[in-house]
């Protein structure tokens, strides 16, 4: 019979130790520019996923991460929230009517009333999200078994990759074109080492790829240079 | 960061003390719950909703619109293979959802209530415009011919999936039919967006709002170039 001491303070150390702890990530960035963009002033950037297709939808979460990044920092974007766009210019941005290419966004804001609705709210530039983060590999497994007085242990070993790939596409409403493109990969592996104590190693491959897009999105925007 | 290959086997006991066996109640009271949850079946959803106010320019014409007890009560029941019974509830977003759009749609709207309608039969409604006294140039009856869903367990895939599949009738003063045409709504929730415990009724209820929103935004576009409407519209006077 084997008998196992419950030690709180080690096991909180460990799991504050593990929060720390971090898997690699290798991002990857490029950016593409069509056309010079002019200062944003009073005027504002909708983030919007792209919603037609029926795999491979863009994350609500990433659209908000990235619409938040977008709006924080010193060199932050006046932007406006996707479902306060959409329903602003109802029913012209919904999932299949929304403009897929330029010409299309051409036409629609050519229209009197959607023109003028998109100037009365002061949106200047439509990013356009496509993409995903998806498990690409996994292997391994952890088991946990509970001991008398109530000492858990786990043994083993998990290990998963996680890719992120997306790309935005920028348009320029006011002067209705396609001012450029920048995309952002990430590639993370995790893993959790198990030996009593499970240690986590999380690679934050969505949060790391939300965080370069945002930067080349305000970068983009904000280098007014062509 | 969910963590799907971790597993929990070997859940042992080494003692009979009263420790042991309060701890091993209470790991089966945890491997129950979860095992609960990962069981949940159905869902029942109530869709209470409307849409925003399209941006269409309004058709000069006085529209009465007609919502008849069926599409105002339209309530989907449908039992899943393997996954129980899944309830959602419509009736109560047909009227503000309608009213939102026809409102954008027509100059002036006139609201009609009564009977469920019956294929072509226009009786309930020439009922109610009769006792109402208003003044309309058409009727337009929306009814629910058909309703569908899917789950990722269905498809293999990511999304909850709806349908709502119309009959729009554009009815003539004197009960004559103008126009019949489908208007089909489809909305889909990614079911990464939720998370793992509670998600269907969530999920399904967003679903059924997009589906909502479609058929708004379909209504408001191609109303006046569908067959028949169109020529009717052209012969007010007013080109599609």
């Amino acid at each position: 019979m084997s008998r196992c001491r419950f030690h709180p303070p080690l096991l909180a150390g460990a799991l504050l130790l593990a929060t720390a702890l971090a898997g690699c990530v290798q991002p990857t960035i490029d950016q593409v520019r069509f056309a010079r963009t002019g200062p944003l002033g009073d005027q504002s950037v909708v983030i919007l996923s792209r919603k037609h297709k029926t795999q491979g939808e863009t994350e609500n979460d990433f659209i908000s991460c990235v619409s938040d990044s977008v709006a924080a920092g010193d060199d932050s974007l006046s932007v406006l929230a996707e479902r306060q766009f959409v329903d602003s210019v109802f029913p012209w941005f919904e999932p299949r009517t929304a403009p897929l290419t330029m010409d299309k966004l051409g036409e629609v804001i050519a229209e009197p009333l959607v023109g003028n609705r998109i100037r009365d709210i002061g949106v200047r530039y439509l990013v356009w999200i496509e993409g995903t983060t998806e498990r690409t590999d996994q292997a391994g497994t952890v088991q946990c078994t509970v001991f008398t007085g109530g000492m858990p242990a786990c043994f083993g070993f998990l290990s998963w990759e996680d890719a992120s790939n997306y790309e935005a596409s920028i348009w320029d409403v006011t002067e209705g074109i396609a001012v450029g493109k920048v995309t952002s990969e990430a590639v993370g592996t995790s893993f959790i080492p198990a030996v009593v104590v499970p240690i986590p190693f999380i690679a934050r491959v969505q949060p790391e790829a939300c965080t370069n897009l945002s930067d080349q999105i305000k970068s983009f925007l904000g280098d007014s240079e062509a | 960061m969910p963590v799907s290959g971790f597993s929990v086997a070997g859940l042992a006991v080494l003692s009979g003390s009263r420790v042991g066996r309060a701890l091993y109640g209470a790991a089966a009271g945890a491997v129950l719950l979860v095992a609960m949850l990962g069981c949940a079946r159905g869902a029942s959803v109530t869709v209470n909703t409307t849409v925003p106010s399209p941006l269409v320019n309004p058709i000069p014409v006085k529209m009465g619109v007609y919502f008849d007890d069926a599409l105002t009560a339209y309530v989907h029941v449908e039992e899943v293979p393997d996954h129980g019974e899944y309830r959602i509830d419509l009736g109560a977003s047909q009227v503000p959802v309608f009213e939102r759009v026809f409102d954008a749609m027509f100059q002036d709207v006139t609201r009609l209530k009564g009977k469920a309608l019956e294929n072509e039969n226009a009786a309930p409604f020439l009922d109610a415009l009769q006792s109402s006294g208003a003044n309309v140039d058409a009727v337009l009856a929306p009814t629910i011919e058909e309703m569908q869903f899917a789950i990722p367990a269905q498809t293999k895939g990511d999304f909850y999936e709806v349908w709502i599949k119309y009959r729009m009738k554009l009815f003539a003063t004197d009960g004559t039919l103008i126009a019949d045409w489908d208007l089909l709504g489809y909305g889909k929730a990614n079911s990464d967006n939720y998370g793992s415990v509670g998600t269907q009724d969530d999920a399904l209820g967003d679903a059924t709002i997009w589906a909502l929103r479609d058929a708004a935004a379909f209504l408001s576009f191609y109303f006046p170039t569908v067959d028949g409407v169109r020529e009717w519209l052209e012969g007010r006077g007013v080109g599609a």
